[in-house]
């Protein structure tokens, strides 16, 4: 395509006479095509509400792999929410994405979730001050940018509203990184019982200014700016994931959920708005989810921190979780007990040394008082001795 | 100790109805005392799933809640829903207690405490009203029977929410477990989360109410046996109600198709009706009153007696005796 245009430019140079700088764009398309992207998908969410199923959807692969029973009980016991990174690397026609997708196992699964969000939005932070120092070395090549750009809240549909739960982290997390709310498993609620869902998550999300990824609508293109209101009217988007085939009861095979009286389709937009997600994620906004991460989320971290630290200070470390300052507490006391242990160690060493050197200087003493003896001896032999000295002499 | 709610024998409890008594008769005019309980989270089809129990609208639907307040959980209450109903000729005065706000704040730790105090004050009520010297013959029972708990259709196993309740108010109340909104769980998904429920019930050894424990009878146990095997029953609820070739139908509509809510191979909502409004009523009172009940009591009065609410101290002791010798 580009020969062909610098071949058209080329005549069309001649023709108007510019300098070829509308060129820039078709050098900018080979140089990306060639550099490919990093992008960062972060999915937020209690467990069973198909975070994992929609990735493996998504991206036509299979991602994250779930859990079995084992390790699910046991990370039902440590009450913690975790951080899950999986990396993958995409190709399609030429254009690589270093995709990594962020997954928050343990999030609300919990009896007491209080601040459950807090490693969610530490992890977020993290990846901004990563950034920021890296920018701030000398050698700046090889940057890792982990900075996450698109942040998937997934609502389970009980059909009333958002619970606390929900709207305090989703607060927290909207301020910091791009937030889009998503309603899972929406094929449990009827086309109604959703549309009312969907408009009471909308009105929660308003009155308590919780910040969510607006994408840009207008666009010169006619078409493209319909699509897009059409995408923005929907939010939050309901979703059904499956990567599984079934056959539709009118013959095609589809991918979607068979029930004994339907199947749901995950590509029907009259069923969910997968395809509308899709297309936001990845075929129309991702540039803009990218730009707006650097340029507005990024960025405003980076004034903060800026204006309160100089130039290579490391970040102040806030107090931690609680959970952790027990743990703390505990590896603290080891060690005091380790310490102790080794300076007794090391007291009866040099008890024992100094019991040596006593020994030792004794002997010493005893030597010299041996010696001092005979010596004492000597002269009060040459002493008596030496008035008859010449007289003994022979 | 007079039973508030008569006993139908057990041993014709097969599936059938109950054998009419003259002593049934009397107290047939107000009906059988059940008490159902239902804790599950919010969004799971409490309310709906009573409606489709006593085929009326018994809950009004809630207001839409209050946008500005949705940061903030409310603390959980106790509303009581009473219904009269009849089934296959039995009259039932049930009482149903619905705990909105379970399981919906950030820290729910509260909550199991607050259940288990409103069980064990229904406990309470009786334990006093069998001591007074002179009995109310009027007095309504409010033991819990049956503690319906909705596990959210998670579609991996049991959380840890789950696990908490039924572990501590299992030795209180006979508690079934059901999967609310069932419609969002596919044939083989069904299948493995209710096989990893057992699992994790197994595993935790959590206290169910356990359908075989009336041992006398072994017909009725074979068939107990193959009602264990539908725990936890897959429940969902009724939205409208349509015509068909076959009269009216309950059904829940979707773009892709509809689910008949009393279709047993679609979901096992009516087997669980039948459970609870007739072939089990009578096992579920009677194992609370017989075991679950005296257990509490027990206990209660090892340990010294109930505090303030005694009426006559010489009762106590009159009553020790008789529980001491029904109890070898």
């Amino acid at each position: 395509m580009s020969a062909t245009d610098a071949n058209g430019l080329a005549s069309a140079q001649s023709a108007s006479g510019g300098i070829g700088i509308a060129n820039l764009p078709n050098q900018l398309h080979k140089i990306v095509t060639k550099k490919g992207t990093n992008f960062s998908l972060m999915v937020v969410g209690e467990s069973g509400t198909g975070k994992t199923t929609f990735i493996n959807t998504l991206l036509t692969t299979e991602i994250i792999e779930p859990l079995e029973d084992a390790a699910r009980r046991k990370k039902q016991l440590d009450k913690t929410v975790d951080i899950n990174i999986h990396k993958a690397e995409l190709e399609e026609k030429m254009f690589n994405v270093k995709l990594n997708v962020v997954d928050t196992p343990g999030f609300g699964d919990f009896v007491n979730n209080i601040d459950c969000w807090l490693p969610v939005v530490d992890f977020i932070e993290n990846q901004y001050e990563q950034y920021l120092r890296q920018e701030q070395q000398p050698v700046r090549k090889g940057i890792v940018d982990m900075r996450v750009h698109a942040c998937l809240y997934f609502i389970r549909p009980n059909g009333h509203t958002l619970k606390p739960l929900d709207v305090r982290a989703m607060k927290a997390i909207g301020a910091r990184v791009n937030l889009i709310p998503v309603i899972a498993k929406a094929d449990t609620l009827s086309p109604a019982a959703l549309r009312q869902f969907k408009k009471r998550v909308m009105d929660v999300i308003d009155a308590q200014s919780i910040r969510i990824y607006q994408p840009p609508v207008d666009s010169e293109d006619e078409s493209t700016s319909l699509r897009n209101k059409d995408i923005v009217s929907a939010m939050p988007f309901a979703i059904i994931g499956s990567t599984q085939e079934v056959k539709t009861p009118d013959g095609r095979h589809v991918k979607g959920r068979q029930y004994p009286w339907g199947v749901a389709e995950v590509e029907n937009d009259q069923h969910c708005d997968f395809k509308k997600l899709r297309s936001l994620l990845i075929r129309t906004h991702m540039l803009d989810l990218i730009s707006t991460t650097e340029e507005v989320h990024y960025d405003k971290y980076r004034t903060t921190q800026m204006k309160t630290r100089k130039f290579g200070e490391p970040k102040p470390r806030k107090a931690d979780n609680k959970k952790f300052r027990e743990e703390e507490e505990m590896l603290r006391k080891r060690f005091t007990e380790k310490v102790k242990l080794e300076e007794n160690r090391f007291r009866q060493w040099e008890q024992k040394l100094i019991a040596e050197r006593d020994r030792l200087n004794k002997d010493l003493e005893q030597e010299h008082n041996l010696v001092k003896q005979l010596e004492s001896e000597i002269e009060a032999i040459s002493s008596v001795n030496s008035p008859n000295g010449k007289f003994f002499r022979k | 100790m007079a039973p508030s709610a008569p006993s139908i024998n057990s041993t014709n409890s097969r599936m059938a109805t109950p054998r009419p008594s003259s002593y049934r008769y009397k107290s047939e005019k107000r009906g059988m005392t059940y008490n159902i309980m239902l804790v599950g989270q919010s969004g799971l089809g409490r309310r709906t799933f009573l409606n489709t129990l006593c085929e009326r609208e018994v809950i009004a639907p809630a207001e839409p809640p209050n946008p500005d307040t949705a940061n903030v959980a409310d603390p959980m209450r106790f509303d009581t829903y009473e219904v009269n109903l009849e089934e296959e000729g039995t009259r039932i005065s049930l009482t149903v207690i619905d705990t909105p706000g379970f399981g919906d704040g950030l820290d729910n730790t509260e909550c199991f405490k607050q259940l288990q105090d409103y069980i064990e004050a229904q406990f309470d009520e009786v334990l006093v009203e069998e001591s007074r010297i002179k009995r109310n013959r009027r007095y309504r029972d409010h033991r819990i029977h049956t503690l319906i708990y909705f596990i959210t259709p998670t579609g991996h196993s049991l959380r840890e929410l789950d696990i908490e309740l039924i572990k501590r108010l299992g030795e209180y109340v006979n508690i079934i477990p059901v999967i609310g909104r069932a419609d969002s769980l596919t044939v083989e998904e069904l299948a493995t989360f209710k096989q990893n429920v057992m699992r994790d019930i197994d595993y935790y050894k959590l206290p169910l109410y356990n359908f075989c424990w009336d041992e006398s009878d072994s017909e009725a146990l074979k068939e107990n046996r193959e009602i264990m095997d539908y725990t936890p029953f897959s429940v969902v609820t009724c939205d409208e109600v349509i015509d068909n070739e076959y009269g009216a139908v309950r059904v829940r509509r979707y773009p892709w198709g509809s689910i008949e809510i009393d279709d047993e191979g679609q979901c096992d909502f009516a087997l669980l009706r039948y459970i609870l409004l007739n072939s089990h009523i009578a096992d579920l009172i009677n194992y609370t009153e017989d075991v679950l009940y005296e257990n509490y009591r027990t206990k209660k009065l090892e340990v010294g007696g109930f505090g303030d609410q005694e009426v006559d101290g010489d009762d106590d002791e009159d009553d020790e005796e008789p529980v001491a010798a029904k109890k070898e």
